[in-house]
C-alpha cells in the first residue's frame, strides 16, 4: 500500500488531479446548466421560446435548443484532445524521469 | 406493407443486412476464444469504430422513429429530449469514461467491486444489469414485433422470432467482437438513411429553414404554438426528472457501461465517446429537423395522417411515412429495413450484457469464487445467452400488449436509480462503503417500481384509475435522489470492519483510475 499513498502525496500528481478535475467538473456543470435554464424557461417564457429567430421562422427556443447541442459536441471535442494531450505529455515526463 | 403489396427493396436490403451479419459473425467467431475475447473483443477495438458502435447502442428504434414521432405530435417539446441526450453523452465522456475504462475489465460491475465487498457488489450489479437489460430487450421486441408485422407483412410470432434468433446467434457465436460490428455497420447505414432523408425533407424546401418552419406551422392546426414549449410538459419538476432520466439513465445502461472495455486504454476510451457525442448529437439534431419537415409535409395526407391528427398505424410510423413520401418506394423500403436492422444490432448488445452479468459476475465470481477456467467461463456464457434469449422471445409473445413506453422508462429509471448513484459514488466518493451501496441500489429499485405504478403511465393508462396517485411520468428526480441519500447516510453512519477497508482502499483506486497503472 505505499505506492499510490506516495503518488498522492507528490505535487505534480496533485496538480494533475486538481486539473483534470476541473475540466471534469466544469465542462459537465456548463452543459447540464445550459439545458436546465433552457429548458425550465421554456416553461415560463413560451411565447418567447416561439418567436421567430433573427428574422427566419425558425423559434428562437430550438436555436438555442441547436446551440447546446453544437456546444456540446465543441466541448467533447476539445475535451478530448486537451485531456488525452496532458495524458500524452505526463507519460513523456515520466519517461524522462526514469 | 402498407397498403398492400410487398416492398423488393425493403426484402433486398433487409436480407443483405442478415446475411452481412451472419458472415460477420462467423468471422469473430474464429476470433473468439477466450473469457476477454467474448465479453470485450479483446480490448482491441479502435476509438472510431467503438465510438460508431456506442452511437449504434443507443440510436435504438425508440431514439429513431419515436423521437421523430415526438417531434410530430410535440413540435418544439421534442427538443427537451434530444438536447438531453447529447448532453447527457457529454456528462458520460466528461464524468466517467477514463475512470472506468482505467478499473473495469468485462462489466461495469468490476468498477464497482474494486474495493468494496466484491461478492456483494457484484450481486448488486448483476441485479442492476438484468433489472434494466429484460426489460429493455422485451421492449425493443415487441417493438420491433409490431413494427415488422406492419412493414413486412410477417406475422408478430415470426418477426419476434427471428430478431430473437438472429440476436443469439451473434452473441453466442460472435461474442463482443460479432456484436461490434454488427452494430458499427448498422449505425452506417442509420446514420446514411437518415442524413439522405434529412436532404430529401430539405430539398422540398427548397433547402431554406425558413420555409420548412414556415410551412409546418402552416400546416398544423395550432400554427405557430408548435413552437412554443409546453405540450408534452409543463412544469420544472419535469424538465429536472427527464434530463435525470437520460443523464443518469444512459450512464448506468450496462450495455453502454460495457463498451468502455472495448479499446485498450483511457485515451480511447476518451476518443470512442467524444466520437459518440459527436454523432449523437449531429442525429439528434437531424431528427428534429425531420419531424418539423413531417408536420409540414404530413398533414394533410388523409393517407397517412387522419382529420384529428393521428398518424395511422402509431407515431412511429412517421419517419417511415416521410421516406416514402419524400423518396418513394425504393428509398422507403431501405428505411424500413434499417430500421429492422437497427432492432437487430441494439438487442444484440443488451443480450450481451446480461450474459455477462450472469456467467461472469454471478456464476464465475460469487457462485465459484474466482476459481473457473477460461474456456468453462465461456462455456457458461454461451448457455446463459441461449437461455436469456429463449426468456426474452418467451415474455416478448406473452406480452405482446405491454405498453413498450412503460417498459423503457422503467429499464432506463432503473439504471438511473441503481447502477449509476453506485458507480459515481464508487468512482468519487472516499466515503462510500459496501452497506451504504447496497442499502442506496434497494433503496432506488423499490422506490423505482413503487413510482411507476403510482404514475399516470400505468396507474390511469394501464389499471384504469381516474388520477394519479404519484402526477409526474419520469419517477427519475425521486428515485436517483433517494437512492443518493440512502446510500450516503448508510456509509456515512457504516462503523463496520468492512467500511474501514472500503474508506481506506479508495487512495489505490484513486491512483489506479487516474492513471491506469498497478500501484
Amino acid at each position: 500500500m505505499g505506492g499510490e499513498t506516495e503518488l498522492l502525496k507528490d505535487p505534480e500528481f496533485q496538480r494533475l488531479l486538481v486539473r483534470r478535475s476541473r475540466w471534469r467538473w466544469g465542462l459537465s456543470g456548463l452543459l447540464i446548466g445550459a439545458y436546465l435554464v433552457w429548458g425550465i424557461g421554456g416553461i415560463y417564457f413560451a411565447e418567447a421560446y416561439a418567436a421567430p429567430f433573427m428574422g427566419i421562422a425558425l423559434p428562437w427556443g430550438m436555436a438555442v435548443g441547436f446551440l447546446i447541442i453544437a456546444m456540446s459536441i465543441v466541448l467533447s471535442m476539445v475535451y478530448v484532445r486537451v485531456v488525452n494531450r496532458l495524458e500524452a505529455d505526463e507519460a513523456l515526463e515520466q519517461d524522462k524521469h526514469r | 406493407m402498407i397498403g398492400g403489396g410487398t416492398n423488393v427493396t425493403a426484402i433486398v436490403v433487409f436480407v443483405a443486412f442478415v446475411s452481412l451479419s451472419l458472415f460477420i459473425t462467423w468471422w469473430a467467431a474464429k476470433k473468439t476464444h477466450s473469457a476477454g475475447e467474448f465479453y470485450t473483443a479483446g480490448g482491441k477495438i479502435t476509438g472510431f469504430q467503438n465510438g460508431l458502435a456506442l452511437a449504434g447502442d443507443f440510436m435504438s428504434a425508440a431514439t429513431f422513429l419515436g423521437l421523430t414521432g415526438l417531434a410530430f405530435i410535440g413540435g418544439a417539446d421534442a427538443m427537451l429530449y434530444t438536447v438531453a441526450i447529447t448532453v447527457s453523452w457529454a456528462f458520460i465522456l466528461f464524468a466517467f469514461a477514463d475512470r472506468m475504462r482505467n478499473l473495469g475489465r468485462y462489466t461495469f460491475a468490476d468498477v464497482v467491486a474494486f474495493r468494496l465487498q466484491p461478492e456483494r457488489m457484484r450481486v448488486l450489479a448483476a441485479a442492476g444489469t438484468l433489472t434494466v437489460a429484460i426489460p429493455y430487450l422485451i421492449a425493443q421486441m415487441v417493438g420491433a414485433g409490431s413494427l415488422i408485422e406492419t412493414l413486412f407483412n410477417i406475422p408478430y410470432l415470426g418477426a419476434v422470432l427471428i430478431v430473437g434468433t438472429l440476436m443469439t446467434i451473434y452473441v453466442v457465436f460472435g461474442g463482443m467482437l460479432a456484436t461490434t460490428w454488427v452494430q458499427v455497420t448498422k449505425a452506417v447505414l442509420l446514420l446514411a438513411g437518415g442524413t439522405v432523408l434529412l436532404v430529401l425533407v430539405l430539398s422540398k424546401f427548397g433547402f431554406s429553414i425558413d420555409s420548412l418552419f414556415r410551412s409546418a406551422s402552416d400546416a398544423h392546426p395550432r400554427g405557430k404554438g408548435i413552437f412554443q414549449p409546453g405540450v408534452l410538459y409543463s412544469d420544472p419538476i419535469s424538465v429536472v426528472s427527464l434530463g435525470l432520466a437520460f443523464i443518469c439513465g444512459t450512464a448506468g445502461l450496462p450495455h453502454v457501461l460495457m463498451r468502455f472495455f472495448t479499446v485498450p486504454d483511457a485515451r480511447q476510451a476518451r476518443r470512442s465517446i467524444g466520437y459518440a457525442v459527436v454523432i449523437i448529437g449531429y442525429f439528434q439534431a437531424a431528427i428534429m429537423i425531420v419531424g418539423i419537415g413531417a408536420i409540414a409535409l404530413l398533414i394533410g395526407q388523409p393517407e397517412y395522417v387522419d382529420d384529428a391528427g393521428r398518424i395511422s398505424g402509431g407515431v412511429n410510423m412517421v419517419s417511415i411515412y416521410l421516406s416514402r413520401l419524400v423518396g418513394g418506394e425504393i428509398f422507403f423500403g431501405l428505411i424500413a429495413a434499417v430500421a429492422f436492422a437497427t432492432i437487430l444490432a441494439v438487442v444484440a448488445g443488451i443480450l450481451l450484457s446480461a450474459s455477462a452479468a450472469v456467467a461472469h459476475d454471478f456464476y464465475a465470481r460469487v457462485i465459484r469464487k474466482g476459481d473457473i477456467s477460461d474456456d468453462a467461463e465461456v462455456r457458461v456464457s454461451r448457455i446463459a445467452t441461449v437461455i436469456i434469449g429463449a426468456i426474452a422471445i418467451g415474455m416478448s409473445v406473452l406480452f405482446k400488449n405491454v405498453n413498450v413506453a412503460v417498459l423503457s422508462t422503467i429499464a432506463l429509471a432503473i439504471a438511473a436509480s441503481v447502477n449509476f448513484p453506485a458507480i459515481f459514488l464508487a468512482l468519487f466518493w472516499r466515503g462510500l462503503t459496501t452497506r451504504g451501496a447496497v442499502a442506496g441500489g434497494v433503496t432506488g429499485l423499490v422506490v423505482v417500481i413503487v413510482l411507476v405504478v403510482l404514475s399516470p403511465t400505468v396507474w390511469v393508462n394501464v389499471l384504469g384509475n381516474k388520477v394519479a396517485i404519484f402526477p409526474y411520468a419520469y419517477p427519475t428526480l425521486f428515485s436517483v435522489a433517494a437512492a443518493f441519500a440512502v446510500t450516503i447516510l448508510v456509509s456515512v453512519a457504516d462503523n463496520s470492519a468492512r467500511a474501514q477497508i472500503d474508506r481506506a482502499a479508495y487512495s489505490a483506486q484513486l491512483v489506479r483510475s487516474e492513471t491506469g497503472e498497478n500501484s
